[in-house]
């Protein structure tokens, strides 16, 4: 049931109600089952960063080789050299959760940085930016992660770290966008009046007040992304390599017993990304559409 | 009451460049102005007369690219008495010919650091300003409360949160907003244009600043909350003794509540002086702009004899290309054939006539 308290008012309606209570339900069942992806995803870092696991995921057990779900002792069955799946599937979040992690964190810090420089000062530092942030988004990501692991290393913090950079462009058009929105109505000039100072101006008034749940919605993207990046590089072998778990070098892995009818040993895995990358989506969107009111107008 | 001047401004010139046009628009030419302490000095003029932009020149307020080259603006508050352009000849270079400005170079950075430096205790703190739209001068994300106790937080000696809040809680009951408690948690979309009105006069007032400028107060507003919102006005203004600077191009506003008048046109002050004498009908001395205005006004009796509105003929002055004579002489009904040559050649300076009473007029020189 909707409720709308009348006030005195021509500008729009106003609702006391707090922002869950108005929601689309359909959001709230998003938000919801996101917020549920992300908890199990955290509390199953927290359990594999201190080995609290069912089995020890390296402990090959050719006993138990391709064990079917459901096996004693192996919930989710054992893979090709007789180890857990479930142990394997938990520890393999270790394999991107910090990397991503700190790949969201670097593009939201500096593109909103970037994105502020050129918003709020604008003119030629606008033009500067732009251009800059726009030779960063021409380059082909994918390409740019192979110069990189040929260059150095295959490992994930150096791909997590050209997935952060090449996010910011987007974070950078994103907060731009919106600060030469709210220019527009004269409130920052009515801060300026006031006497509010540049940095509350800008860190108060316009990034909490009118950013965060953008910001937000970017860092459950962004967190999507790159899990998406993570994995699929695991599976062609230039992400984690073996024998460190990650869900994308376990789908590699056992999709050779795919065709003889062991279908475990990359399905959960693989399902595991489907439904992981499902909850970071849907809690971005369901946030969007919540915080950001997109289906009300 | 002893007249003690808060605002003196002094031959302020604020001129943009307009790039495809290759010209200046010169919005604010040579304005001077006077703020006495205690009283509220109206500034009336049609759209594009450079009300707005002195009000906002006088808080530093318009970007530096373009924007004010020229002028003195003193501040002489209890605490503070300062040139608010202070410094402003160090970066901007004038280069005039035949006493005209051709060409502004700026040391645009320089100068906004120097604005910044001047402005930051004056802001907020000594000069408020309300703006001409209410509902987006508020932070539309942010609880109105809030940005009354922000207001609050940064000006005034408050210690705690909680007393702010309280302070803020007495303005708007003072602002006469209905169930204060209640309003102090909504946003501004919640809020009709009146309220915010009051809200941004609450958060203007909270910080206790020596002069309040209001930007016509009043636009936007149907008649029976303009009304209101006049009220209020007046009634702070009897209750406080604030000093304000106000705004408008609705003179029947202007006549109600201020001491003073400058009627402006084109950038310059026309008629300068006290309401009474500037705005009556019986004014012995009066430019003909002021007068043109005046019968422009509806009234009950041009209704009632059917008569159709008196305009003023022509277009508002174009700020790019000022004629050499009088601004207002291509609309201007009373020039005469012996002031023609006059009129069309030369600009009449701002002369007294009376006591305090201004007049940039030929009809007045001799």
């Amino acid at each position: 049931m909707t409720k709308y308290s009348q006030v005195s008012g021509e500008i729009g309606e106003f609702s006391d109600l707090p922002f869950w209570k108005k929601a689309d339900s359909v959001d709230l069942a998003y938000v919801g089952y996101g917020l549920l992806i992300v908890t199990l995803v955290i509390v199953s870092y927290i359990l594999g960063s201190f080995n609290l696991l069912p089995r020890d995921p390296q402990d090959i057990n050719l006993q138990l080789m391709l064990a079917p779900p459901g096996t004693a002792g192996s919930l989710l069955g054992t893979d090709f050299m007789g180890r857990d799946m479930l142990s394997r599937l938990i520890v393999g979040i270790q394999a991107y959760f910090l990397p991503g992690l700190l790949a969201i964190s670097m593009a939201l810090f500096f593109g909103t940085g970037l994105g502020v420089a050129a918003g709020y000062r604008g003119e030629k530092l606008d033009t500067g930016i732009t251009y800059f942030m726009n030779l960063v988004d021409s380059f082909p990501r994918l390409v740019l992660i192979l110069l990189v692991i040929a260059a150095f290393k295959p490992d994930i913090y150096y791909i997590m770290l050209v997935v952060g950079l090449t996010n910011v462009p987007a974070v950078a058009s994103l907060i731009k966008g919106k600060i030469q929105f709210l220019k527009q109505k004269n409130f920052i000039e009515a801060d300026i009046a006031l006497g509010v100072p540049t940095s509350t101006i800008i860190l108060k008034h316009i990034l909490w007040h009118n950013c965060r749940s953008v910001l937000i919605i970017r860092a459950t993207l962004g967190m999507a992304e790159a899990i998406l990046m993570e994995t699929s590089l695991s599976y062609l072998g230039f992400g984690v390599q073996e024998p460190t778990p990650s869900w994308g070098n376990m789908v590699q892995s056992g999709a050779n017993y795919f065709m003889q009818g062991k279908f475990w040993p990359s399905t959960a895995p693989a399902l595991a990304i489907l439904f992981t990358i499902l909850g970071f989506h849907l809690l971005g969107d369901g946030l969007n559409n919540i915080l950001e009111g997109k289906r009300n107008s | 009451m002893t007249a003690v001047p808060i605002l003196k401004i002094e031959d302020l010139r604020t001129y943009f460049h307009s790039r495809s046009k290759q010209a200046f628009i010169r919005s604010v030419d040579g304005v001077s102005l006077e703020v006495m302490k205690g009283e509220t000095l109206g500034v009336v003029g049609e759209s594009g007369s450079g009300k707005s932009v002195t009000a906002l020149s006088v808080l530093g307020l318009i970007g530096a690219g373009p924007g004010v080259i020229s002028g003195k603006i003193g501040l002489k508050s209890d605490r503070i008495q300062k040139n608010l352009l202070e410094g402003l000849e160090d970066f901007v270079k004038l280069t005039t010919r035949d006493g005209k400005i051709m060409e502004v170079s700026k040391d645009v950075l320089g100068w906004e650091r120097n604005a910044e430096r001047v402005m930051n205790k004056v802001r907020g703190k000594e000069i408020a300003m309300t703006f001409q739209n209410p509902a987006s001068s508020l932070n539309p994300y942010m609880p109105v409360g809030k940005q009354i106790t922000e207001a609050i937080r940064l000006h005034t000696s408050t210690k705690t949160e909680q007393e702010a809040k309280e302070r803020a809680l007495s303005w708007l009951h003072r602002v006469k907003i209905d169930s204060p408690r209640l309003r102090f948690d909504h946003y501004p979309y919640g809020l009709s244009g009146g309220m915010c009105q009051r809200i941004m006069i609450a958060m203007a007032l909270a910080s206790e600043p020596s002069l309040l400028i209001t930007d016509e107060p009043t636009t936007g507003l149907d008649a029976t909350i303009q009304s209101k919102i006049v009220d209020l006005l007046g009634e702070l203004k009897s209750e406080l003794g604030i000093t304000t600077m106000l705004i408008s191009h609705d003179i029947s506003i202007i006549s109600q509540l201020s001491d003073s008048v400058a009627v402006m046109y084109g950038g310059t002050v026309f008629e300068y002086g006290p309401t009474k004498e500037v705005l009556s009908k019986r004014g012995n001395s009066k430019h003909p702009y002021t007068s043109a205005l005046l019968a422009s006004i509806p009234s009950a009796q041009n209704i009632t004899e059917k008569r159709y509105l008196q305009a003023i003929e022509g277009d508002v002055l174009d700020t790019i290309n000022i004629p050499e004579g009088c601004r207002f002489y291509s609309r201007c009904s009373r020039v005469m054939e012996k002031f023609r040559e006059r009129c069309a050649g030369h600009e009449p300076d701002l002369r007294e006539t009376g006591s305090g009473h201004k007049v940039r007029c030929w009809l007045y020189f001799d």
